[in-house]
């Protein structure tokens, strides 16, 4: 099997296993389209078409993540690379030491000469704590770069220590590839204010032979904007990837990331359609977003975004279910102030005197009456 | 045939004035279609009769009058709601409030068991409405009730409502960013109270947005 027949059948296993990502498992696919600019060492700049379906799997204790990725770059030549990757966990013990290992195959190929396939094992041992942690780490495979295979031999260590909503990582990795040879230092922190992800990533390649050196750096972002939707931005330096066949290069990507459905869970699976499906459930009613914003023993001000309304009304267990007016705020923009309790609330959305939706921003669930309803929390 | 005709017209005439009577208690009923408006207020008036909670029941009735839903969805819905309300007070203790029962009988419905109930009641002193609104949100969410349960147990003995409300929206965030909902919660769960899987990344990140190789 030549590397190229890897890397497509790598990414047609990622690209199929998106297609079953509905199947009743904990399993979560998602597709990336995105455009980049990059700069690969030694070539000149380029944009570039980038389509990525991922999927995950998930049980307690473990896991198996599938990655492709398609490039078309300006010039029209094509790379794919397909990854897939699992790890097991020990079970949990009463020691705060747990036990992981993993595994990752995967190919790439670029035009039809440059094609790379690696396999590679990993052990490694965390040390574990509340707001902080270490571990370290083993790994052993083989890569080719269209030669004969060579091994791979790395080992780790690294820390981690959470600071509010700060984590704050610092690692140090020697690896051996064939007769190449070098060390990683790299520290990276992430943040989640809100709907955002922050992560930031800075290293350095030291001691290296035939590996490249120099420092890198990478910020990203990963924004949340509906329930099956968020943006991504991303952009910096990378080193070069022996065991991958990556090229150290500059780059900068905005993608758009599609989850797609994920199994939810149903009571009543016999119920009847819905006459008015919810806003999130890809039909083509209007989409509506609900934002509550709520303060301690004051009224809630319930904020409705949709697109393009001439009338808003919502009706809730604290309207009586009597359909009440949104005002009109700004563009697209409908607000209402009311007295809610602290609780668990049901709530429906109309817009221009059609069915009964479920807006965004709310947890969908059976509502009884062959329907939906929007479930909502004030704290 | 004379017989037939006194008792069915004292029934009708019972049931009118029950109706009649637990409709007058609460006039809000009076929107109910008046063929099913009897039915739905002896469900209430037995229900207070048994010391439960009726507010959410009459809310669960005028949301089927507002969906135009048919009489007996609606009343099928009450009794229903009756039913959980009676599981949630056996498992909260008599003396639950009416949003704890509200939020018990909500996660009960979304597949929490009993247990869990009682086991959060006894975690936290203070009131388990909100604890029990996002457990029932995170398993509509699509978290197996295991994960949820576990992770808004473990929470519930030292944090606040609004963090467990942060807790939810947390997770569904990391849902919206391609995490499948078990490993959503882990994550978040792991953020809020200790590590539990270190080592486990979400799908976000600079590494992820990468261009490909050349």
């Amino acid at each position: 099997m030549t590397a190229g027949t890897r890397a497509r059948a790598a990414s047609l296993a990622a690209a199929w296993s998106l297609l079953v990502a509905s199947a009743p498992a904990q399993t979560a696919g998602t597709l990336d389209v995105g455009i980049s600019t990059v700069r690969y060492d030694g070539f000149l700049p380029s944009g570039a078409l980038t389509v990525t379906p991922a999927l995950r799997w998930e049980r307690p204790g473990g896991g198996i993540s599938a990655r492709g990725t398609y490039l078309r770059f300006e010039s029209g030549h094509r790379s794919l690379q397909g990854d897939v990757t699992g790890s097991l966990f020990a079970p949990r013990a009463a020691t705060r030491w747990r036990g992981e290992l993993g595994a990752a195959v995967g190919a790439s190929r670029y035009v039809d000469f440059a094609s790379f396939w690696h396999a590679v094992a990993a052990a490694r041992l965390h040390l574990l704590g509340r707001e902080r942690g270490a571990w370290i780490a083993g790994t052993a495979g083989r890569t080719s770069y269209g030669t004969a295979p060579r091994s791979v031999a790395a080992g780790g260590a690294g820390a981690w220590l959470r600071l509010a909503e700060f984590t704050v990582q610092l690692s140090v990795n020697h690896s051996h590839i064939g007769d190449t040879m070098y060390t990683d230092l790299q520290s990276s922190a992430r943040a989640e204010p809100g709907p955002v992800v922050l992560e930031g990533t800075l290293g350095a390649r030291m001691w290296s032979r035939g590996g490249g050196r120099g420092s890198y750096g990478e910020a990203s972002a990963a924004i949340s904007v509906g329930p099956r939707t968020a943006l991504m931005i991303a952009g910096g330096r990378y080193p070069t990837d022996p065991i991958r066949g990556n090229v150290a290069g500059r780059y900068l990507t905005l993608a758009v990331r599609i989850r797609a459905v994920t199994p939810r869970h149903v009571v009543f699976p016999d119920r009847a359609a819905a006459p008015g499906a919810s806003a999130d459930g890809g039909t083509s009613l209007p989409v509506a977003r609900l934002e509550v914003l709520a303060e301690r023993n004051g009224p809630v001000r319930i904020v409705v975004h949709v697109a393009d309304a001439t009338r808003v009304e919502l009706a809730g267990d604290f309207t009586d279910w009597e359909p009440l007016a949104l005002t009109s705020t700004g563009p697209g923009v409908w607000e209402a102030v009311l007295p809610i309790v602290s609780g668990v609330h049901r709530i429906n959305v109309r817009i221009d005197g059609t069915a009964w939706i479920v807006p965004a921003g709310t947890t969908r669930a059976p509502d009884d009456y062959g329907s939906d309803v929007g479930i909502f929390v004030v704290p | 045939m004379h017989h037939l005709l006194r008792t069915t017209s004292t029934s009708l005439l019972g049931a009118t004035l029950l109706g009649t009577a637990a409709a007058a208690q609460d006039p809000r009923l009076e929107r109910l279609d008046p063929r099913v408006r009897p039915l739905v207020a002896s469900v209430i008036d037995s229900a207070r009769a048994a010391g439960l909670p009726t507010e959410s029941l009459v809310q669960r009735a005028l949301e089927g009058a507002t969906k135009g839903a048919p009489g007996e969805l609606i009343a099928a819905a009450v009794r229903r709601l009756v039913a959980d309300l009676g599981q949630a007070r056996n498992a909260l203790g008599p003396s639950a409030t009416p949003p704890e029962l509200a939020a018990g009988a909500a996660a009960l419905r979304a597949g929490a068991s009993p247990a869990v109930l009682a086991k959060l009641r006894r975690a936290r002193p203070q009131t388990v409405t909100v604890p029990l609104a996002v457990l029932a949100d995170l398993v509509a969410s699509g978290v197996p009730v295991d994960s949820a349960a576990a992770a808004v147990l473990a929470l519930a003995t030292t944090t606040r409502d609004a963090d467990l409300v942060e807790f939810r929206r947390a997770v569904e965030r990391d849902i919206a960013l391609g995490a499948p909902p078990g490993m959503a919660v882990s994550t978040a769960a792991t953020a809020a109270y200790g590590a539990t899987g270190a080592g486990v990344q979400l799908d976000a990140g600079a590494r992820q947005a990468r261009p490909s190789r050349p």
